[in-house]
């Protein structure tokens, strides 16, 4: 052997023991993310745009902002006078006097507070609802195209269509197949796309505590993009069934460049149910 | 290379982490808080899959001096591999010492907080009861 060999080949060997054992996708730096000169993620340049003209919301989203069962109420007010940030654990921890619960929709909150959150569908791999899916630690990819916007939540494999293709959503009748997600249809107002769903099933939890949804519920979601880092969505709850007026709550995100979803299948080996206290 | 920086911080044992603790159930639904344990054994399998990771190792009863097998919890495995783990950081046969908290219904199975190796080493820094707090009462 050569030494010139010799020496490519110890070259190649020291390469290849220098690349890190990728647990999932290697790191794959996309071009159209804009970066500051010290490499980092340019946070605040402006938003893309579709071809279309719009703001281009998609992307990977990861949930900011205070969390946790007890969040400062203060660090949950917005700075611009906006509704208060929501929480996964509690969707009213900003909201003064909390959640306007109708005394129904409030002793059921607190028999599943009072019952450890056992029935939680999510803790029984059953899906969770859209805000604790747009709350939940885990990130969820949002896809824009003209007609429909897709968003893939990697927390128990949410996957919800939002139609932009000028349909409205069904009307509320009984014979309407409740679904998890509901059906949504968004139009533009400016660079704000707003959202509408109806079609909900009566057993959506719409936080970890158990903050009732039912069929009732008229969900509007407002979302805009301030910069390229950043995802607002204002979200306005008209449940007559649950609760006595409609109130909104904030979900703040922000990109989370070069990653990629990670599969989660939940019931692949589910083994907590059965170790709940009875 | 995040994934990697993370780790190798994580093996020097001074990982400080902050974020996406698992959320799939409640830890209340499950542990007690009021029963913390110290279990020093050696690991019998691993399952890195969903919803949470788990790991299960071999310790003796103090009071029997029976081997009995215990079933440890984690976070989900993609929280842990956001923080630099993999499915092979833990080996069979490794000899580990986990602080944590017992399952109300059984008194082999327990919530994992810290997992560490003989030699200092801290694994899976962080664990499905991070986030929680303790006592989830109402507001």
């Amino acid at each position: 052997m050569t030494a010139w060999l010799k020496r490519t080949l110890l070259a190649c060997a020291v390469v290849l023991a220098a690349q890190p054992a990728f647990a999932q996708w290697p790191t794959y730096t996309s071009k159209s993310i804009p970066h500051k000169r010290d490499g980092t993620v340019n946070l605040d340049a402006p938003a893309p745009r579709a071809k279309d003209g719009h703001p281009d919301f998609s992307g990977l989203w990861e949930r900011v902002g205070p969390g946790g069962i007890n969040p400062d109420f203060a660090a949950l007010q917005s700075k611009d006078g906006g509704p208060p940030a929501a929480t996964f654990w509690n969707l009213g921890a900003g909201v003064q006097n909390g959640l306007p619960f109708r005394p129904l929709a409030a002793q059921l909150r607190d028999e599943r507070m009072a019952n450890d959150q056992k029935n939680n569908p999510d803790a029984h791999c059953l899906p969770m609802g859209l805000m604790q899916l747009h709350l939940h630690p885990q990130p969820r990819k949002l896809v824009q195209t003209p007609a429909i916007i897709v968003i893939m939540y990697e927390g128990n494999q949410g996957l919800r269509e939002i139609f932009t293709d000028g349909r409205s959503v069904p009307e509320l009748n009984e014979d309407l197949q409740p679904w998890w997600y509901g059906y949504s249809a968004g139009r533009w107002e400016g660079d704000t796309l707003v959202v509408e769903t109806v079609g909900f099933r009566d057993d959506v939890w719409l936080d970890v505590q158990g903050s009732p949804l039912t069929s009732a519920a008229r969900m509007t979601e407002r979302f805009t993009r301030p910069t390229f880092g950043r995802l607002q969505i204002d979200v306005t709850i008209d449940d007559p069934n649950a609760y006595t007026k409609p109130f909104t709550v904030r979900v703040n995100q922000q990109i989370l460049a070069d990653e990629e979803l990670i599969e989660f299948v939940c019931n692949e080996n589910e083994k907590s149910a059965r170790h709940f206290d009875p | 290379m995040k994934g990697r920086w993370i780790f190798a911080v994580a093996a020097a044992g001074a990982l400080v982490v902050q974020g996406s603790a698992d959320a799939h159930h409640s830890f209340a639904a499950e542990f007690d808080r009021a029963l913390p344990i110290t279990v020093t054994g050696s690991v019998t399998k691993v399952e890195w899959a969903n919803p949470h990771a788990r790991f299960y190792i071999d310790a003796k009863d103090e009071k029997t001096g029976e081997t009995v097998n215990w079933d440890f919890e984690l976070a989900s495995p993609n929280g842990l591999m956001r923080r630099g783990w993999t499915r092979n950081s833990m080996k069979l046969g490794d000899v580990v010492t986990v602080t944590g908290h017992r399952a109300k219904n059984n008194p082999h199975v327990g919530n994992a907080t810290t997992v560490v190796l003989a030699d200092g080493k801290k694994l899976f820094a962080g664990s499905s009861s991070e986030n929680e707090p303790p006592t989830a009462a109402p507001q």
